[in-house]
């Protein structure tokens, strides 16, 4: 695809899916909260797509607004769940969070754009770590070529400036294999244990919600 | 054409704003939502990460075994988390977060 449409397309859908979740929290009623959610999986779907992993947003679909979703509606249904309505007290706890959620994003923001090798700053941390390790050894980083070479190497910047590098076409059909490949060879043990995760959790969600007798 | 730090902005607002609604909001379920809209945010960045790292055209797959991974394991979260809300449903007859006050008084 033309990057420039895909770029423009990446933009749209995180506008949509950024809306859509101030949605959740803003709608009173839970199952509006709760369609908010699966449109917002849907474009966070799409934006998988557009990043190149077609298996995963496939995958996002599936799940969360396929499986999840429609468990979390059911239980909606069956516990009969009223609109929250004006408490005492929301405006305040709502400028708090909103107020400590914008910070966090602040900070998260301000470190993507610290990312090493990013466009328009630099990571304070490499360039300090950078002349420690000149301070320490300059005998070593002068003279021994070996060693100029490793730190060379050490301090190259990381691929996270400029635009992703593009995906090689004839192997974009072939995610779901070799994410498959990578998950039956090199995770196959963390794979079982998620099983028995899987496992655990579904006992545990049938003790706690089966009703007690009284006897 | 989009950087990484763009696709890490976005998970980042996007982590924020399930974290607004974690304090925000005092009905249970919304609550376990929210939790859902965080780690899909964890998941976006993740991929970002996996193609900003990848070579020959091929992004490093260690990283989406990782997102799929979380998805397993909030689909779990998911169906354990919604039995608790069912079982407090039944002792305190609402799903509202402000009814949880053993401990305070």
């Amino acid at each position: 695809m033309n990057p420039a449409i895909s770029a423009l397309l990446f933009y749209l859908f995180a506008l949509a899916a950024l809306v859509s979740a101030i949605g959740v929290i803003v709608l009173r009623n839970p199952v509006s909260s709760a369609l908010s959610l699966a449109l917002c999986f849907g474009f966070v779907a799409a934006i998988f797509f557009n990043m190149g992993a077609a298996f995963l947003g496939i995958t996002q679909i599936i799940v969360y607004a396929g499986a999840i979703l429609v468990l979390f509606l059911f239980i909606i249904m069956m516990l009969d769940v009223k609109s929250e309505d004006h408490t005492s007290g929301l405006l305040r706890h709502s400028v708090v969070g909103v107020l400590v959620a914008g910070m966090l994003a602040g900070m998260i923001s301000s470190a993507a754009l610290r990312l090493p090798g990013a466009v328009g700053g630099s990571c304070p941390w490499h360039a300090f770590t950078e002349s420690l390790c000149s301070e320490l050894c300059p005998a070593a980083a002068s003279t021994d070529p070996s060693a100029s070479e490793l730190q060379a190497s050490i301090s190259a910047p990381a691929p996270y400036g400029g635009a992703l590098p593009t995906l090689d076409p004839a192997k974009r059909g072939a995610d779901a294999k070799l994410l498959g490949q990578n998950l039956f060879s090199h995770y196959n043990l963390t794979l079982v244990i998620l099983g028995f995760a899987l496992l655990a959790g579904c006992v545990g969600a049938v003790s706690v919600g089966r009703r007690l007798r009284r006897d | 054409m989009t950087p990484l730090s763009h696709y890490l902005i976005f998970s980042g607002i996007l982590f924020a704003i399930g974290f607004a609604g974690t304090m925000i909001r005092r009905n249970v379920l919304v609550v376990l939502m929210c939790l859902e809209l965080m780690l899909t945010a964890a998941n976006v960045s993740l991929v970002g990460f996996s193609r900003a790292q990848g070579l020959e055209g091929v992004p490093v797959y260690d990283a989406q075994t990782l997102a799929l991974f979380i998805m397993a394991i909030a689909a779990a979260e998911v169906a354990v988390g919604l039995a608790l809300i069912v079982a407090m449903f039944r002792a305190r007859r609402g799903v509202e977060s402000s009814s949880l006050n053993t401990l305070k008084d």
